[in-house]
Formats: structure tokens, C-alpha cells, sequence
């Protein structure tokens, strides 16, 4: 059984966003809405202070808090593990925004889809913008659409230092496998029990 | 060195990050619910229909125009009753369903002065205080079950939700039958019932605190922001000064005297403590930082 997965190599990620960037022109998202970004955080203290770079996604965990607190089935597992959210269900109660611990999920609200970036909508925001739906929940599919093409997510594809690494977690010979293996791959916010498919490395 | 992170909303950096989506909104929501329901059930057990009735109203108009307006999809409502096996929201809707359909039945009866053999009455109530119980306590459980928020991973959450909801269901039963004359519930049992559930609120949010304050590090930054931060004087000064010590005080003071004319503003700040209580608790949903 295959098991979508991915590591992040925080030695390598130089918080550059190339990866926030790729995923709102592969996805076309509005103003607000993040699948994945770059979060920065500062460690020591002047003159030794430094940045460090944390890329977060959906997690796709093996056990959803998202999917349980979901009132109407409208978030869902594939059996691939990619945990999908579908718009056709989803009333927009926020349970699932609500119950990410890594804060994942955002809300298309009505007004966000009739502005684009920079004022009217551009034809790329107005043809983008029409694939979703408003008043639901929105979020990283792992570009779905571009797996069924035998494509890496486009965050993967676009990172200039190769920081993103995608595959299958359940084939212990894959590339992802292997690096989480040999440098001791871990979990963002294990205490929550949720088994995230995104591991990080350092 | 760890540098002490900060509180944060939409920013892109590492910190605790405010849960935004679930505020004022949904605190009213939750209000009508408990209130609603807690005075559903106090009426149902002080055999008063028109608190009953009162109650029902506050609960399914009160609380679902809340819950609708809310919604970014209202018109897809319907849905959230095929999920009772995993998800408080569908299993509270349930119960306002049944609070509706069998408190209906129970209003229907009691006006047209039908009364029910003992066996099957027994079991309209039992159904009656069964969906009560559910919309008084389900708000307690979606917050509680959420594993994301500290704050709120908590059992008290859902005993402070039944509590609340009993001493608002009171305190109108008791505003009601001093404004209603007509059919009024023992005033003399209620007024000690409502000493009793201010002084067990005030003990429930108290261990609530002093939980939290020895629990996750996104709790304590909670507790610190309902304590000491910018949500001090609408917890101290609202929630618990004016919400339990006032309202204990009018409470004791109409117990002694008999007086009538403290019990709406015993009312005002009990449903004020009620709603602040409540509106505190999302706002200080704090997710623990991701690294």
C-alpha cells in the first residue's frame, strides 16, 4: 500500500518561499489562503541570534484529528493517505480548521474570491477562483492532480535547494524512506498523536 | 537560548498561534444553547411548561440562527446529522432535534391537558432530559475532544458547559416566574439551588485555572492572557466579578429578604458571566507552537 509522504531537509531550506509561491500559482489560491508557507523563528541572542526556516503543510496524518471532528463527512482519507477535503460536503463550520494542531486549513470566505491580488481579478484569478467554493474549507491535496500525472507536488518541483524530498513511506527502499532513516526523520508536534506523513530532517 | 515566542495570528513565524475562527459567533451559539436547554430542563423538572417552552425557543431559534449565520454553507446544514459516530457538532445537533421533536410532544400534551400513563410520560421525560442533555453539554465536548488546543483539552470543559447551563437554567425559571406570575416554581428550593451552582461555578473555574496553569505550554500562555493579559478585565472584572461574586451576592441577598426586585439584575449579570465565560474560552484557543 502506498503511503504519500514527504521530508523537509531544514538544513537545506533557505527560506526563500519559492514553495508558497508554487503552490498559489499551481493551486491559484486567494489573499489568506496558504496550502503551505515558510514560518521563520529566531534562536539565540544577539550577536549570536539566527534564523531558521520551518516550511509547513497539511500533514496528511495517518490519524486525522480533522477527519473526526468533521460533522458531515466532507473530510476524508484517501487510501493513499492524502486526506482530502471535499467542497461539495463541507458546510463551513471550521471544526476541521479548528482541530488541526498545525493550524493547516483556511476558510474561503465569499469575499475573498471576488478581489484578486491586485484589485479586479486577473483572467488567471478569474479562472482559478471559479474552482472553488465559497463559504468551505480549503487545503493541501499534496497536488492530487499532479500525482494522478505521475507529477511531484509543485512545492517539491519548484525547491531551488532540493529542501523537499516526496514518496512513498511505506516502500522502505524510497529516497524518502531511506532519509528518514539514516538522519532520524521526525514529526512536527508528536505529543498530538496524529502520525503526520510530513517528516522533517536537520 | 530559547528566545520566549510570541502570540501570533496569521504571521508567518513560529509562536502561538490564536485560533481566530470560532468567536464571538459561536459564543453566542453556545450561550443560547446552554441557557436554553438549562431552562428546558430546570422547567421540566419544576413541572413549568412556559419556562419549558421559553427554553425550547431560546435553544432552537437562538442557538440555530447563531449556528446558521455562522456557517459559511447554512443551506447544507442537514448534513451534519450523518456524523454522530466521530463528531460532538453532529451529535449536539441530535440533540437539539430531540429536545425540539419530544419537547414539542411534552408542550403539545401539557396545553391540550393530556395526561400520559406513568410508563409512557416516564419515557417522553427521560427522552425530554436526554436531548437537554445533550445541548447542554455537547459545546464542552467539541472544544474538549479538539486535540489542537491546550486550552481546551480539558474534562472540566464540559462540566462547566452542564454547570453553566443549569445555573442560567435556574436563574430564568426564577426571572420567569417573577415576571410571569401566573404559574410561578417553588421560588424558596430555587433560590438555594442557585447559590449552590454560582458557588460550584466559581469552584469549577477556579480548578479550571489552576489546571491550566500546570498544563501544556500553549495553556499556560492561556492562562496568563485570561489572568494577567488582555483578556484580565473581561475575565476577573466580567466573567468572574460581575458573572459569580455579584450574582452570588444578589443571590444570597433575595434569598435573605425575599426580594423580588434583584432577581432581573441577578439575571443580567449571571447570563453576562455565562457568556463571557464562554467567549473567554475561544478566545484564548492557543495552539502549541509547531517547533
Amino acid at each position: 500500500m502506498t503511503r504519500w509522504g514527504m521530508v523537509i531537509d531544514l538544513e537545506r531550506c533557505v527560506g526563500c518561499n519559492a514553495c508558497t509561491v508554487a503552490c498559489k500559482a499551481e493551486n491559484g489560491t486567494p489573499r489568506e489562503t496558504f496550502y503551505c508557507n515558510v514560518l521563520e523563528k529566531t534562536v539565540g541572542k544577539y550577536p549570536t541570534a539566527k534564523r531558521e526556516f520551518i516550511p509547513v503543510l497539511c500533514n496528511h496524518c495517518a490519524d486525522p484529528p480533522c477527519l473526526k471532528v468533521c460533522p458531515t463527512g466532507a473530510t476524508y482519507q484517501r487510501d493513499d493517505g492524502i486526506v482530502m477535503a471535499d467542497d461539495a460536503k463541507c458546510i463551513g463550520c471550521r471544526a476541521c480548521y479548528v482541530a488541526c494542531p498545525y493550524n493547516r486549513r483556511s476558510f474561503l470566505r465569499k469575499e475573498l474570491l471576488k478581489r484578486g491580488y491586485y484589485g479586479e481579478l486577473t483572467p488567471y484569478e478569474e479562472k482559478k477562483y471559479a474552482e472553488f467554493v465559497p463559504g468551505t474549507v480549503v487545503k493541501c491535496t499534496f497536488c492530487e492532480h499532479r500525482l494522478a500525472q505521475g507529477l511531484d507536488p509543485a512545492c517539491v518541483i519548484t525547491c531551488c535547494t532540493r529542501a523537499r524530498i516526496f514518496g512513498d513511506l511505506d516502500d522502505p527502499t524510497s529516497e524518502i524512506s531511506r532519509i528518514i532513516r539514516a538522519r532520524g526523520g521526525f514529526q512536527l508536534l508528536p505529543e498530538a498523536d496524529t502520525d503526520p506523513s510530513v517528516f522533517y530532517v536537520k | 537560548m530559547q528566545t520566549a515566542l510570541p502570540i501570533v495570528r496569521k504571521e508567518m513565524i513560529v509562536g502561538y498561534r490564536l485560533q481566530t475562527e470560532w468567536s464571538w459567533l459561536i459564543a453566542t451559539a453556545f450561550f443560547f444553547g446552554k441557557v436554553g436547554a438549562g431552562l428546558f430542563a430546570v422547567s421540566l423538572f419544576m413541572g413549568y411548561p412556559l419556562g419549558a417552552l421559553v427554553g425550547l425557543l431560546i435553544a432552537e431559534v437562538g442557538k440555530g440562527t447563531a449556528h446558521l449565520l455562522y456557517l459559511g454553507r447554512p443551506e447544507r446544514f442537514w448534513r451534519v446529522l450523518f456524523r454522530p459516530q466521530t463528531s460532538w457538532i453532529s451529535r449536539g445537533l441530535w440533540g437539539m432535534v430531540a429536545m425540539a421533536v419530544f419537547g414539542g410532544i411534552y408542550l403539545i400534551l401539557s396545553a391540550a391537558g393530556v395526561t400520559l400513563g406513568t410508563v409512557p410520560n416516564g419515557i417522553l421525560m427521560a427522552l425530554c432530559y436526554a436531548g437537554a442533555l445533550v445541548v447542554m453539554v455537547y459545546d464542552g465536548f467539541v472544544l474538549s475532544a479538539s486535540p489542537a488546543i491546550p486550552a481546551w483539552q480539558s474534562a472540566l470543559v464540559p462540566v462547566l458547559a452542564l454547570f453553566y447551563s443549569l445555573l442560567g437554567g435556574v436563574t430564568l425559571a426564577t426571572l420567569l416566574s417573577t415576571l410571569v406570575t401566573s404559574y410561578p416554581p417553588d421560588r424558596e428550593p430555587a433560590g438555594y439551588l442557585e447559590v449552590t451552582l454560582i458557588v460550584a461555578n466559581l469552584i469549577l473555574v477556579a480548578a479550571y485555572v489552576m489546571v491550566m496553569a500546570d498544563s501544556a505550554p500553549a495553556a499556560r500562555q492561556a492562562v496568563r492572557e485570561m489572568v494577567r493579559g488582555s483578556l484580565a478585565f473581561l475575565f476577573l472584572g466580567g466573567a468572574i466579578g460581575v458573572g459569580l461574586l455579584l450574582s452570588l451576592a444578589l443571590a444570597l441577598y433575595i434569598n435573605a429578604t425575599g426580594s423580588e426586585a434583584p432577581i432581573i439584575i441577578l439575571a443580567v449579570t449571571d447570563m453576562l458571566g455565562h457568556f463571557l465565560v464562554f467567549f473567554i474560552l475561544l478566545r484564548i484557543g492557543l495552539y502549541n507552537p509547531v517547533y
